[in-house]
């Protein structure tokens, strides 16, 4: 190959730009059982339990390889039926009965009955991991009762509104299979880590840490699959750790899907043959968190001083237009959702209104503005800020940490940083999943690193969450809006597109702004080409 | 020479030991709560205890300390938090992709080395000298990430010739595990496809992680190539007669390579812990992207598990240089 290239041949190839050749796309891989998807991310997935650990990577598998009584679908989200067949729910909504669906197996060929749903939800809560916080403080193990085979029942120990919310994420594990594996009580932890014993449309294959992790898929899976002609043979899901690295592999065929490139990235694939970026918008917010309790920000005319200065135009450029404003501390794809009509926007006399009344009439302060080490867009809207400030003689020191020292700073309200900035994903479509972030109850978590207090909001969250009554709840929690938003504990940002690169081949690709960062619901996927 | 190697081994335990208190000091010191973290965003603070009580966080510093060395004694690095899993087992997995990674690195860091350090010492000033100049300033100045991304660039997507990243293509099977080195337990078992297979994967990040290897080499041979050449046995050889390539390649190399054998073992040593860049522009999965990983994490175990054994390996080279010395150079074998 070397030979046969002439001087002129390789002054072309060295001039031609990166991104005008894309190369010799290889396309999916192709084995004897059929095609294999494989997805390029750059997130580990060191434990598999469903119980013990979720992230994006992690539950984006989980939800392949098990199944849950409900699963959540499509923008807006919705809860829709899995094992469970119907339901009820006693009128003061303590009580909740599943029937589950007929005939349904685990891989093994164990039949998915309640005492499967029963032991699940015990395990969940006993081993005190993972998902355990979604309904640890209203259910105990021995509340969950078998009825009959395919009945179960949950009584509760409060009525708890957003519990139907929570139930998509608490998978069905195989008893037997589990209990088989058990070492020294530890109920399978060990085993389950790199295995799984669920009923999903996937069972995994090759599973290489750090390298990459494989699912084959269940030609008979129970609930049949979207396009059955098409299911691949299995998805693989590797990991790249540089989003360069990234886009090259994609460019080259080498995978069909990829997440976390640069904005501008993106911009340059969209236009790219043969690749398809996938845009919409998410349920992940940015907001500046302020400390509202100890420093200079626990001035709430300084703290609107500061929402009024922020140029919100920029926050959207940042992303490329990718991105669009929170009109209320809650996200658009969340159930409540209302548009709060006098959200801050940029408007300097306004800022200069507010900071004359505050106890810095003239500025002449220093703040902090924290950002996640290597979040490079983080570090330009802090730029934009420390930028806008300036017109308030308010200087801002930007500070990279880390992220296992950004949330220890917040764990403690003398060590909140005047203003941290973070993204949070609520875990459910439910207002409760954000309102409780608002609640002296979420204090020590990196989201409730504003340390917010307001007795009333406060109470009206809880009211909220024990409500059965759709439309009370609403009411309750437009207010809530209202009132976080006249509270300005944060600067309140932007929502971020979430973005994938897809080769064109790949189809049946289906958003759901539930689902964390990148995760994608990898059942609905498949190659035609 | 036994009681030689004897002091040397004492000096390693003792060396070792120090490596695990510095780490395990500078491993707690650092803010950041990994039982936090493991337990997740949303954790109750009782699901965090549940955590640190696993982990025997809940101790105090002291006694988690001894129990961290006598563990240590026994040869158990304790286990991670991230993963769950024992970092030997951990060390053992992820060790030999990057020792074979150092090793081709090596290779090629002699092979261009130590050729080009003896050219350029016997055509001093001249072109070759010039060119070999430029060459070693840029292999030390050339930040790894940014020649890794555009050789990816250039050889992967714009040529197609080479793989992007990864050890072997996805759909392949990996050799049966002898060494865990692919290259090494490919020819082995005797699948000499997977060999050349595994060999494209590999050259790439080799290459890029050998390049301030490649300078060093040839700076230090070149100088040394210099002092030997201008020395009065050179000129003896020189006038009796003997041919020039056997001056160089025999009489003035043999002498010269001191110095470069003690650079390449301290350049082994040094790429083992600095592989990390590397390991992640090309996804190679190996201790570098295990000890980031897991210190980004606050994972103290695998840390202190990594440094000690690249302190281990280290420590080990330079002792086995140390040797070589003493084999090419027979006055140093009375000492």
């Amino acid at each position: 190959m070397f030979e046969s290239l002439n001087r002129r041949q390789v002054l072309a190839g060295l001039m031609a730009s990166p991104l005008l050749a894309s190369g010799p796309a290889l396309a999916f891989e192709r084995t004897e059982n059929g095609n294999v998807i494989v997805f390029g991310g750059n997130q580990a997935i060191p434990v598999l339990d469903p119980h013990v650990r979720y992230d994006w990577s992690t539950r984006m598998v989980q939800q392949a390889v098990y199944d849950a009584l409900f699963k959540y679908e499509d923008d807006p989200a919705e809860i829709k039926p899995w094992l469970a067949e119907s339901w009820e729910s006693s009128p003061d909504g303590k009580v909740w009965t599943f029937k589950l669906v007929d005939g349904v197996k685990f891989h093994n060929g164990d039949p998915l009955d309640a005492e499967a749903v029963r032991y699940s939800f015990e395990r969940g809560l006993k081993l005190n991991k993972g998902v355990a916080w979604m309904l640890k403080e209203f259910l105990a193990p021995e509340d969950i009762t078998v009825v009959d085979a395919r009945t179960v029942r949950f009584e509760l120990k409060a009525p708890y509104a957003p519990f139907m919310s929570v139930l998509p994420w608490w998978y069905i594990v195989n008893p037997k299979e589990v209990q088989a594996n058990e070492k020294d009580g530890d109920y399978g932890q060990a085993w389950l880590t790199d295995h799984a014993a669920g009923s999903g449309p996937f069972i995994l294959g090759r599973w290489e840490p750090n390298v990459l992790y494989e699912l084959k898929s269940v030609a008979d899976y129970w609930k049949g699959w979207p396009n059955a002609e098409r299911r691949p043979a299995g998805i693989i899901y590797r990991l790249i750790a540089e989003p360069a690295a990234k886009k090259a592999a994609l460019q080259r065929g080498e995978v069909d899907i990829v997440e976390t490139l640069t904005s501008d990235d993106y911009m340059l694939l969209s236009r790219a043959p043969g690749i398809v970026v996938e845009s919409h918008p998410g349920s992940t917010t940015f907001g500046i968190k302020f400390n509202t309790q100890v420093g200079p920000t626990a001035d709430i005319n300084l703290r609107k001083a500061i929402a009024y200065a922020m140029d919100y135009d920029a926050l959207i450029a940042v992303y490329n237009g990718a991105a669009t404003l929170e009109t209320s501390p809650f996200p658009g794809a969340l159930r409540g959702h209302i548009d709060i009509p006098d959200m801050p926007r940029r408007d300097v006399a306004k800022a200069k209104e507010y900071l004359a009344k505050s106890a810095y009439p003239d500025g002449n302060i220093t703040l902090k503005y924290i950002y996640m080490n290597g979040l490079e867009e983080a570090r330009r809207i802090g730029l934009v800020l420390l930028d806008n400030l300036k017109e308030l003689n308010i200087t801002l020191e930007l500070v990279a940490e880390t992220w296992p020292n950004m949330v220890a700073l917040g764990s403690r309200v003398e060590t909140a940083p005047n203003m941290t900035s973070v993204y949070t994903t609520p875990i459910t479509n439910d207002p409760d999943a954000v309102a409780y972030q608002y609640h002296p109850k979420s204090w020590g978590q990196y989201y409730a690193m504003h340390y917010y207090d307001n007795k009333e909001v406060a109470q009206m969250i809880d009211e909220a969450r024990a409500e059965m009554d759709w439309d009370k709840r609403a009411a309750l929690y437009a207010k809530i809006q209202t009132q976080i938003v006249a509270d300005q504990p944060e600067v309140f940002g932007m929502l971020e597109n979430r973005r994938w690169a897809l080769r064109d081949y790949v189809k049946g690709f289906r958003f759901s702004p539930v689902r964390l960062a990148s995760e994608i619901d990898l059942y609905q996927l498949y190659i035609d080409a | 020479m036994l009681s030689f190697v004897a002091r040397k081994l004492i000096a390693l335990v003792a060396t070792l030991f120090g490596v695990a208190v510095l780490t395990f000091i500078i491993t707690n010191i650092a803010p950041g709560d990994p039982a936090r973290l493991i337990a997740g965003p949303n954790a109750t603070p009782d699901m965090v205890e549940t955590i640190r009580t696993e982990y025997g966080l809940d101790k105090g510093l002291l006694e988690q300390f001894t129990i961290y060395m006598s563990d240590l004694a026994h040869g158990d690095l304790g286990r991670s938090m991230v993963s769950t899993r024992p970092v030997l087992d951990e060390l053992l997995r992820y060790a030999p992709a990057t020792i074979e990674l150092v090793l081709v690195a090596m290779v090629i860091g002699i092979l261009l080395g130590v050729p080009l350090g003896v050219l350029s010492a016997v055509y001093r000033n001249g072109p070759i000298d010039h060119v070999t100049r430029i060459f070693s300033m840029s292999g030390v100045a050339l930040p790894a990430f940014w020649l890794g991304i555009l050789l990816q660039l250039w050889f992967a997507v714009d040529l197609g010739w080479l793989p992007v990243s990864g050890r072997l293509p996805l759909v392949a099977t990996p050799p049966p595990t002898i060494t865990g080195m692919f290259l090494l337990d490919s020819l082995i078992s005797g699948q000499f496809d997977l060999f050349w297979t595994a060999l494209k994967y590999i050259i790439l990040p080799a290459f890029v992680l050998s390049m301030p290897c490649v300078a060093s080499i040839l700076r230090v041979n070149r100088a040394e190539m210099i002092e030997v050449l201008q020395s009065d046995h050179i000129v003896a050889a020189r006038a009796h007669g003997i041919s020039a390539l056997r001056v160089v390649g025999v009489y003035a190399l043999k002498n010269a390579m001191l110095p470069t054998l003690a650079m390449i073992g301290l350049r082994f040593g040094w790429m083992l812990g600095t592989t990390v860049v590397v390991e992640t522009v090309f996804d190679w999965p190996g201790l570098g992207l295990y000890a980031v990983s897991s210190a980004l994490s606050s994972d103290f175990k695998p840390v202190m598990g990594v440094t000690l054994f690249i302190g281990f390996l280290f420590i080990v080279t330079n002792l086995l240089v140390d040797l070589a010395y003493a084999w090419i150079d027979p006055r140093l074998r009375k000492a």
